[in-house]
C-alpha cells in the first residue's frame, strides 16, 4: 500500500503521522503551474479552487504509482466535505484504481470509520497510536510557535533570510523520531529567531495585518500568492486566523478547550447560525483582531466559495460598525502576480495614511 | 384557554389596525415551491399579501448591481425582488432561513445566510425582515416552531397560527399531489392571489384533460420527444432568467418532466445506493430524480439546467455526466446567468431535439 494526501499547510505533520505508523508514503509535490494546470484540466469547471489543486496533486502522484489516498470528509453544507467522494469517480473515470480513504466524523458511519481506523492503524498497538499522535501534535505546535514568530520578525527584515530559516526548520523537524527531538529542535530555533528580537521596533511603530479564510487558501502559501511574505515585506507582521494545531486541537483531541467556540460566538452578530466552512469564525477572528489592536484584515476566500461569500457580503457592515479595515481576494487558477502586489500595496498605504491621520 | 386567547388577540388587533399591515413576500428561490403554502397562510391570517413583480430586466440589474459579483445568479434575483418589494411600501418582508428540509442534510450555505446577507447589505432592512428559522424532517414545513418569528410580529395567537398552518399544509398536499401526477409549477404560476390559486387547483383536480407530460397526441407532424429538465425550482421556473426554456420545449414537440414528478419514495430509495449521499437537500432530490429518469426508457435525454456559480451544482453535474454516459443517456449542460441573449438557448435545445430525434428514428 503505497499512501499519499493532498498538499496543505505543515504538510509534513501528515507525512510523518503516517510514517510513524510504518506506512509507505509518497510526498505530495507542492502545487505549481503543473499540478494547478492538471487540476484544472480535469475537475469540473465551477469547481471550488482547493478542489481543483487537489486533483492536480492526485493525478501528479498517480505518475509515482501510489494506490491509496487519505483525505478529510466533512458533513457539509460547504463543499469540502464531498470532495473526496467527486474525486474518487473523476478518477476513476479517468482509468486510475485507487483506494480513498476518507475519514468522515464517526457519528456518520461508525462501521466504516472503524474500518479506515483500522487499516491506518496497521500492526501498531492503539497505544503506539496515540504516542504517534502525540509526538505529531506536539510537532505542528512546535511549528506553529516558530512560524508565528516567523511572521513578526520577518517584516523587519530581510524576506530571503527568513525565508531560509524557515525552510532550515521545515526540513529538520521531518527527520525528528521521538518526543524530545521536538523539544531540543524548537529550543534550538527559537534561540535563533530570538537574536533577531532586537529587530522588533517600538509598540507605536508595528503594524499589524490579521488573516482570515477559507482554511486551504489561508494555510497554503504555494496558492494564496506567498500573501504573508508580501504584507511582511512591506514591513506589516501578520498573523492568521487559522494554524494547524489549532485545528487538530479543536477538531481531534478530546477534551482540550474549545476556544474556537468562544470566538464563533462573538460572529453571532453578523451571522446567526453556523452556515458551514469557517465563516462564522472567521466573522469572529476579525472582531478578535480588532480587539487585540490589529490594523487591518484580509480576508481570503476561493472564488464562489459557498459560505465566503457570505461573509464577504457581511464585511463591508462590519468593517463600517467596528472601523477596520477588510481587503477580500478571491483566488482561482489566474496567476497574475503583480495584481495581489498592487492590491496589497494599496491597501498597506491606506492603513499608514489612516493612522497618520488618527494621530494627527 | 386557547379558545379566550384568540378572542383577546383578535380584539387588540383591531384596536392597532393589524388587519392592514402589509407582508411582502419575494417571488425568487424558494418561493416556486411553496407559494400555495404561503398564499393560503397569509390568507388565513388575514394578512394582505404582497408578491414581488416578475423578474425582469429592471430587477435583475438592481439585484446584480446590490449583491456581490461573484454571487450566483439566483442570489442576485432574490436581491432584485426584495429591493422590488420595498419600492411597494410593505410593512415587512417574509425570508425565512431554511436549515434543513430532512434530518441529516442542510440547505446550500447561501440559503442558510441569506437574511444576514439582506441584513447587513441593506442595513435600514434589518427591522422589517421576518426571518425565522425553518427546520423540518420532510418538505412539510407547517410545523409551529418554524413560526414563532412571524406569529410575534403579526400579534396573532398560538391557536390562529396553529389552524392556519394546518388548513395551508392541507392545500400544499394538494398541489403537491397534483406535481406528483405530471403537471408543472408553470400551470399555477399564474395565479397571483389565492383566490384564483384556488380555482386553478380545483380546475386541475376535476379536469379530464392529462397534463402536459402525459400527452399522448401530439399536434403536429412529429413525435412526442420526453426530456427530463433536472434543476432548482428557481431556474426551471423563473421564466425569465431561463429565457423560458419550457415553453420553448413545448414548441418544440417535447414532453417536459421535471424532479417535482417523482415522488419522495424513489428519491429516496435512489439516494441510499450512495456511499455517502450529498449533504444539499434540492440536490439531493435533483440526483434522486435523475437516476430514476436515467433508468426510465421513456425518457430520451436529460437536460440540465443549473445557474452560473452554483456550488452544489458543481458537485452533482460532475456525478451525473459520470453516471448519464454509464446509462448511455444523452445529457446536456445549460448553464444561464445574467446574460439575456436568447439564441445561445434556442440553438442549442434545437440541437439537442434533433439529436434525439434522429436517434429515436435509428431505433
Amino acid at each position: 500500500m503505497k499512501l499519499s494526501f493532498p498538499y496543505m499547510g505543515p504538510t509534513i505533520v501528515y507525512a510523518k503521522l503516517l510514517e510513524l505508523l510504518g506506512h509507505d508514503i509518497v510526498m505530495p509535490p507542492r502545487p505549481n503551474q503543473e499540478v494547478i494546470d492538471l487540476g484544472v484540466k480535469y475537475s469540473p469547471e465551477f469547481a471550488c479552487f482547493p478542489f481543483k489543486v487537489i486533483t492536480g496533486t492526485y493525478l501528479k502522484l498517480m505518475e509515482e504509482d501510489v494506490d491509496t489516498f487519505v483525505t478529510s470528509g466533512g458533513h457539509g453544507p460547504c463543499r469540502a466535505g464531498y470532495y473526496g467522494e467527486a474525486h474518487k469517480r473523476i478518477l476513476a473515470d479517468l482509468g486510475y484504481d485507487v483506494e480513498m480513504i476518507i475519514i468522515d466524523a464517526p457519528s456518520d458511519d461508525y462501521k466504516y470509520f472503524y474500518n479506515i481506523l483500522k487499516k491506518l492503524k496497521g500492526n501498531n498497538s492503539w497505544i503506539k497510536v496515540l504516542q504517534t499522535i502525540n509526538i505529531v501534535y506536539k510537532m505542528a505546535q512546535a511549528l506553529d510557535e516558530l512560524e508565528r514568530k516567523v511572521e513578526i520578525l520577518r517584516a523587519y527584515n530581510k524576506n530571503s533570510k527568513f525565508n531560509k530559516i524557515w525552510m532550515d526548520i521545515e526540513k529538520n523537524f521531518y527527520k525528528i523520531k521521538n518526543l524530545s527531538d521536538v523539544k531540543n529542535l524548537k529550543a534550538k530555533y527559537i534561540d535563533k529567531l530570538s537574536e533577531f528580537n532586537n529587530t522588533i521596533p517600538a509598540e507605536k511603530e508595528r503594524y499589524r495585518i490579521g488573516i482570515v479564510g477559507e482554511i486551504f487558501v489561508v494555510l497554503e502559501k504555494s496558492i494564496n500568492y506567498q500573501i504573508e511574505e508580501k504584507v511582511n515585506y512591506f514591513g506589516f507582521e501578520t498573523e492568521r486566523s487559522q494554524y494547524l494545531s489549532e485545528w487538530i486541537k479543536e477538531n481531534i483531541i478530546p477534551f482540550a478547550g474549545r476556544d474556537l467556540e468562544k470566538i464563533a460566538n462573538k460572529g453571532r452578530e453578523f451571522i446567526e447560525i453556523n452556515i458551514g466552512g469557517h465563516a462564522r469564525e472567521n466573522i469572529g477572528h476579525i472582531l478578535d483582531f480588532k480587539e487585540r489592536g490589529f490594523d487591518g484584515i484580509i480576508h481570503l476566500k476561493p472564488f464562489a466559495c459557498l459560505p465566503e461569500l457570505i461573509s464577504q457580503s457581511v464585511a463591508d457592515s462590519i468593517s463600517e460598525k467596528y472601523d477596520i479595515p477588510i481587503l477580500t481576494i478571491s483566488i482561482d487558477e489566474q496567476t497574475a502576480d503583480a495584481n495581489i502586489l498592487t492590491r496589497i500595496e494599496a491597501f498597506l498605504d491606506m492603513i499608514r495614511e489612516k493612522r497618520y491621520r488618527e494621530v494627527v | 384557554m386557547a379558545v379566550l386567547d384568540k378572542f383577546f388577540i383578535k380584539e387588540e388587533s383591531v384596536g392597532l389596525n393589524m388587519s392592514q399591515i402589509k407582508v411582502g413576500l419575494p417571488a425568487a428561490l424558494l418561493y416556486y415551491y411553496y407559494f400555495p403554502f404561503w398564499f393560503k397562510l397569509f390568507d388565513e391570517l388575514n394578512i394582505e399579501l404582497v408578491v414581488s413583480d416578475n423578474t425582469s430586466r429592471k430587477l435583475l440589474d438592481k439585484g446584480t448591481k446590490n449583491a456581490i459579483s461573484e454571487i450566483c445568479v439566483p442570489i442576485k434575483i432574490m436581491v432584485g425582488h426584495i429591493l422590488n418589494l420595498k419600492e411597494k411600501e410593505v410593512d415587512y418582508i417574509y425570508l425565512p432561513r431554511f436549515k434543513s428540509l430532512k434530518k441529516g442534510t442542510v440547505m446550500c450555505p447561501k440559503f442558510l445566510g441569506l437574511p444576514d446577507l439582506i441584513k447587513h447589505t441593506f442595513p435600514e432592512f434589518k427591522n422589517i425582515i421576518i426571518s425565522d428559522i425553518i427546520k423540518s424532517k420532510s418538505d412539510n414545513i407547517s410545523q409551529y416552531h418554524n413560526f414563532i418569528n412571524l406569529k410575534e410580529k403579526l400579534n396573532r395567537s398560538k391557536f390562529d397560527m396553529k389552524s392556519a398552518l394546518k388548513k395551508s399544509a392541507l392545500f400544499w398536499e394538494r398541489f403537491r399531489e397534483l406535481l406528483f401526477s405530471g403537471y408543472l409549477i408553470d400551470d399555477f404560476l399564474k395565479a397571483n392571489n389565492i383566490k384564483s390559486l384556488e380555482k386553478i387547483i380545483a380546475d386541475l383536480e376535476q379536469s379530464s384533460l392529462l397534463p402536459q407530460s402525459k400527452q399522448q397526441e401530439s399536434f403536429g407532424r412529429e413525435e412526442f420527444i420526453d426530456i427530463a429538465l433536472i434543476g432548482y425550482v428557481y431556474n426551471v421556473y423563473d421564466s425569465y432568467i431561463n429565457m423560458d426554456i419550457i415553453k420553448k420545449c413545448k414548441e418544440l414537440g417535447v414532453r417536459v418532466h421535471t424532479f417535482s414528478m417523482v415522488k419522495e419514495e424513489i428519491i429516496e430509495s435512489e439516494l441510499k445506493k450512495l456511499r455517502k449521499p450529498m449533504f444539499w437537500e434540492f440536490t439531493n432530490k435533483l440526483y434522486g430524480a435523475c437516476e430514476y429518469y436515467l433508468k426510465n426508457k421513456r425518457i430520451d435525454g436529460i437536460i440540465h439546467l443549473t445557474a452560473f456559480g452554483c456550488g452544489p451544482d458543481s458537485v452533482l453535474s460532475q456525478i451525473l455526466e459520470f453516471d448519464a454516459k454509464n446509462y448511455n443517456k444523452p445529457f446536456m449542460t445549460l448553464r444561464i446567468d445574467e446574460q439575456t441573449g436568447e439564441s445561445h438557448i434556442i440553438t442549442r435545445i434545437e440541437a439537442f431535439v434533433d439529436l434525439l430525434r434522429l436517434k429515436k428514428e435509428e431505433c
